[in-house]
């Protein structure tokens, strides 16, 4: 017995020293980067009957200042597809990168006039500034998907805990390597509330069911009196690979298990996404 | 049962088949065989054994099922007959005929024996055997040295063994002269494991009780073993007590081990059967149950795994030996909330095999078997009245048959031919409404044969030179893909004196498997997906040299190797892959080649009141991707390391015994960092209207050429004690000390936000370094009963 409480008394000895010593088991560390050199950094969803807009930032160092750099020497041109070259004047909405409400989504640069877009225009973007740096894109419109129908079914369950789930289904084409991203926002849309964080958003390719009917839903979470707007957008591969990749490289710093990702850029001499939005709403109020 | 005459028929056919160079193998006039077993007192075989006749300096190890055949001229002889911790035995012997004789050696009573793992004839024989780059492990020693949480574990004790690496912190992932941990070959009994860790390779599958060695191939593979390109890790269980019914087990930090054998049929066979499971569910399931009221509270997922070894064997008689394995293991991930949230994530091996022993003559013996080998994982969410479910799967059903002949002392020769059906579950998705409105199912099935053909021949040309050489021809069938290789193997040894030889062996290797996963560790979701259309099979090929000497009185060898290994069709995916539920999956891969060289130094004691051993490796590995598929390649097709590259890597391991009851023991290791890559820029995305109010603040890392950046040079000290408690010292305590002085070594490094405290507002940005284990001492009790 005695030899026992020797063991146990240095096994305690040695646990608070583990105590003492072990529990902080992150430190801040000095890294040396090798130099880098900051590139273009472009963001653009064009949307049917909305002024064209984008934001143009550089990429920084990672370790280098916070506040974004915003080029202010940078000339933006959009090629409609009646070949009409639209400047977008740099005119940043300032505003937008303190409103926390809204939901307006901050840009550098705007046009004049709405866009008209249909499903199948090509647009073209330019960028560059007097560094000689320059960037470019194409892209193409989808046609938007409809969507067939969506439902809601209330559980089993009585006073603040029913709640109902949310189903909506609509039609893949037969054609090959289709993505979507679905939201489901709530609230009025009068109010602005499709401009705010989506209660889900999703988004999802149809190679495993191509040509098939898509029925997606929520867990039980919307309550009687819930307006729901589902908003089902068509995007293009690059838009959705885009996403993927920015998503793969954000979880890979700082998980150990991840290979770090390459940004799938669909923009040709710096970094980015230039992509035109085909969106279909279906609005439901639980009742 | 096939008679020892179309035994040899088959065997000759095979080999005139393959042209093969030395068929004067009929039997010299003046010489006969001695055959047999050598075993212990309680029956156990003794793999690794030696028998040997000192005055004419010949002599042979017994192999993994204890057997031995040695060829001597004819006349009176004595037999020396040795194994570590028993006592040696000498027999002498009137050689007019073949003869069989079996050896029942008493275990040792001097302690020393205990502490030493191998001892000076072991030596010997690593001296002189052809083979090279092979690393045995017996369990005395795994149990001896310090492990984490307690936790004996023969992968990491390898780990510890020149050219042989661990993938990161307290891992079990082999990376073996530059190859990845899935190019292992890891045998159960001789049966496919596919997956050999437990706890997201924490820790390994094999339970120390139920083990009775390792031996781990670096290079100079043997022509039986084929279908991974780096490495073989030749696991053998015990057979049990043959004698009586003895239990041994033990309480540890993590876990409990139960074990049970004894003799079937008053000695005639043994069974064992040996059981281990984690208790962290138990402490987790208690702090939860505390904790349940508390409204912010999150509970523990429970998390716990388990295995269960069991083997039998049998002796029909002298001349036929049944022997039945089989293993099952699991870890079971769960979590339930109270808002109808549950998921449970479970994955595991299961593998059984019955193998048929049977000796045709001294000269000449079989073993058949046929086996299984599964491995799964599951994992289901539920949230309300929606399921998802995903899983894969892997089932093999093998058959092989092995033939060893020895026509005299200077052959030893081997054939056979294995085939195994494959099925390949790559991805199993379903989705599923309760109200039957969504009921979506999704299942990947591949199927692939395997099958090769194989002989070798050891020979013994002199004194001085013994010389050995294989050919294997494997293919693999998966649809209407066919793919076939020629695999020659070749090793000889050039003594050039009883104190040093020389040594060298080429080897190439098919693999027509591979591992589908993309990450840098192993994880349970990997699955393995078979060579079919754009995805052919792995090849490498390995040189390899060497020289051994033996130091001092016979109780140090020194043996200094280097090595060039070069692979083709090496596989990586390309980034943003699709590895989950893909029917196109081959259009993820990207094919590229490996070259790595190295030089590994060794110098081990096995005698004495320390024993031990010192080895340092100095290693390159490279890989290169050329662009292609529509991708960059890696790195723009550019050279660039793996991240288990490592260019240095040191360790010292000393075995103590201090008196009768106590052993004292300490491992030191220092490598170079591991490889990583660390983002070089960062930009913002907002996403589109309707994502987010305000700016998304998450940057978005810009990453630059794969594993550029090395992590600071990892090293730690182990230290461990068995103190031996019982009057007849059949109970021990033993105490680990991992990372004894606290290094915090570098598990991964990111970047992290720095955020002014009460705003919120991102004022910098930091690197961070993380380590995953501080010191962590454990005590655990083992007991023999």
């Amino acid at each position: 017995m005695s030899l026992l409480s020797k063991w146990i008394g240095l096994l305690g000895v040695a646990s608070l020293w583990l105590g003492l010593t072990g529990c902080n088991l992150e430190q801040d560390i000095d890294v040396e980067l090798p130099s880098y050199s900051a590139e273009l950094a472009v963001e653009c969803y064009l949307e049917a009957g909305k002024r064209p807009s984008l934001t143009v930032t550089t990429t920084v160092p990672y370790l280098g200042a916070v506040v974004p750099q915003l080029p202010s020497n940078v000339t933006v041109r959009l090629t409609l597809p009646n070949g009409t070259v639209v400047p977008l004047a740099f005119q940043p909405n300032y505003q937008a990168l303190t409103d926390t409400v809204s939901g307006i989504k901050f840009y550098t640069h705007i046009g004049r006039d709405t866009l008209v877009a249909r499903a199948g225009d090509v647009f073209k973007l330019e960028v560059s500034d007097t560094q000689g740096r320059r960037v470019t894109g194409t892209t193409t419109m989808l046609a938007p998907i409809p969507i067939d129908s969506v439902e809601y079914k209330f559980n089993d369950k009585s006073g603040s805990e029913r709640k109902a789930y949310f189903l909506t289904s609509f039609l893949d084409p037969p054609t090959p390597n289709d993505c979507y991203r679905l939201q489901l926002h709530r609230g009025d849309p009068a109010k602005g509330a499709l401009l705010k964080r989506p209660e889900t958003d999703n988004s999802f390719e149809d190679r495993l069911l191509n040509g098939q009917r898509f029925v997606l839903g929520t867990s039980y979470r919307f309550s009687k009196g819930d307006t729901v707007t589902a908003t089902l957008y068509h995007t293009d591969a690059a838009f959705y690979r885009f996403r993927q990749s920015v998503r793969d490289a954000r979880n890979a710093n700082g998980n150990p298990f991840a290979q770090p990702s390459a940004i799938f850029s669909n923009v040709q001499g710096g970094v980015g996404i230039f992509s035109v939005l085909s969106p279909t709403r279906a609005t439901r109020i639980i009742r | 049962m096939l008679p020892s005459s179309a035994a040899r028929y088959f065997l000759l056919l095979l080999f005139i088949g393959l042209g093969w160079p030395h068929l004067a193998w009929s039997q010299q006039a003046s010489r006969f065989t001695i055959s047999g077993t050598v075993r212990g007192p309680r029956g156990e075989t003794l793999p690794g054994a030696s028998v040997a006749v000192p005055a004419l300096n010949t002599g042979t190890a017994a192999d993994s099922l204890g057997r031995f055949s040695l060829a001597l001229p004819a006349g009176r002889h004595q037999l020396a007959v040795a194994f570590i911790g028993y006592q040696s035995l000498t027999r002498d012997i009137n050689l007019t005929r073949d003869q069989r004789l079996s050896f029942a050696l008493e275990e040792s009573n001097n302690e020393l024996d205990e502490v030493v793992v191998e001892g000076t004839a072991t030596l010997q024989e690593k001296l002189k055997t052809t083979q090279m780059g092979v690393e045995r492990l017996t369990i005395r020693e795994a149990k001896l040295l310090p492990a984490l949480f307690g936790e004996v574990d023969i992968l990491k004790t390898l780990q510890l063994k020149p050219g042989i690496q661990s993938g990161g912190e307290g891992t079990s992932g082999l990376f073996v002269r530059g190859g990845s941990s899935d190019q292992n070959l890891v045998l159960l009994d001789n049966t496919l494991v596919y997956n050999p860790t437990h706890l997201f390779g924490l820790f390994s599958v094999f339970n120390s009780d139920a083990v009775q060695s390792v031996d781990l191939y670096k290079s100079g593979f043997p022509a039986e073993f084929g279908g991974r390109l780096s490495s073989v890790v030749d696991v053998k269980l015990r057979e049990g007590d043959r004698q009586n019914y003895v239990a041994t087990g033990g309480v540890g930090l993590i876990s409990s081990r139960l074990t049970y054998e004894g003799p079937i049929n008053k000695g005639k066979g043994s069974f064992i059967v040996s059981g281990r499971r984690t208790y962290f569910d138990v402490f987790t399931r208690a702090i939860n149950e505390a904790n349940k009221n508390k409204e912010d509270y999150s509970p523990i997922p429970d998390y716990y795994f388990y295995d269960f070894n069991a083997k039998a064997n049998y002796s029909l008689s002298d001349k036929d030996h049944l022997f039945l394995t089989g293993y099952l293991g699991r870890d079971t991930f769960g979590f339930n909330s109270a808002g109808g949230f549950n998921f449970d994530f479970s994955w595991g091996n299961t593998v059984g095999s019955l193998r048929w022993n049977h000796v045709f003559s001294p000269k000449l013996f079989s073993n058949t078997s046929v086996s299984v080998s599964d491995y799964k994982y599951d994992l289901t969410n539920k949230l309300d009245q929606f399921s998802f479910g995903l899983g894969s799967r892997i089932t093999d059903y093998s058959a092989r048959t092995d033939f060893e002949y020895t026509p005299n002392d200077r052959h030893v020769m081997k054939a056979g031919a294995q085939l195994t059906q494959h099925k390949f579950g790559v991805g199993r998705l379903d989705a599923n409404s309760g109200d039957g409105r969504i009921n979506f199912g999704s299942d990947i099935n591949y199927f692939g044969l395997d099958g090769a053909l194989y002989a070798s021949d050891n020979y013994k040309a002199s004194d001085k030179l013994q010389l050995e050489g294989g050919l294997r021809l494997s293919g693999f069938r998966s649809g209407s893909n066919q793919y076939g290789g020629i695999e020659p193997r070749a090793s000889g040894r050039y003594s050039i004196n009883d104190r040093t030889s020389l040594k060298a062996s080429y080897a190439m290797m098919y693999q027509y498997v591979h591992l589908v996963t993309n990450s840098g560790a192993s994880l349970p979701t990997d699955i393995w997906y078979p060579s079919r259309l754009s995805v052919k099979p792995q090849r490498s090929q390995q040189l390899s040299s060497g020289a051994s000497f033996l130091l001092g009185k016979g109780d140090y060898l020194l043996t200094n190797e280097v090595y060039y290994k070069w692979g083709q069709n090496q596989v990586d995916f390309r980034d943003g892959a699709q590895l989950f539920v893909n029917p196109e999956l081959d259009a993820e891969f990207i094919f590229g080649k490996s070259w790595s060289y190295g030089n590994e130094l060794y110098l081990e004691k096995k005698t004495g009141k320390t024993t031990g051993w010192i080895g340092y490796t100095l290693a390159w590995s490279w890989r290169n991707f050329q662009p292609q598929r529509g991708t960059n390649g890696i790195n723009n097709g550019r050279d660039f390391h793996p991240n288990y590259d490592r260019r240095h890597n040191l360790t010292v391991v000393v075995l103590h015994q201090l008196n009768a009851r106590i052993n004292l023991t300490a491992s030191f290791i220092y490598t170079s960092g591991n490889l990583t890559t660390l983002p070089l820029g960062r930009f913002g995305v907002q996403d589109i209207p309707g994502s987010s109010v305000g700016i998304d603040p998450r940057p978005v890392p810009i990453y630059p050429d794969r594993n550029s950046y090395r992590l600071i040079p990892y090293h730690r000290l182990d230290l461990g004690a068995v103190y031996k408690i019982g009057t007849q010292r059949n109970q021990d305590l033993t105490l680990s000390i991992y990372n004894a002085y606290n290094r915090r070594n570098a598990y991964f490094v990111f970047f992290d936000t720095v955020r002014d405290r009460p705003s919120g507002r991102t004022t910098g940005f930091q690197a961070r370094q993380a380590s995953l284990f501080p010191i962590i001492p454990s005590l655990t009790y083992n007991f023999r009963f």
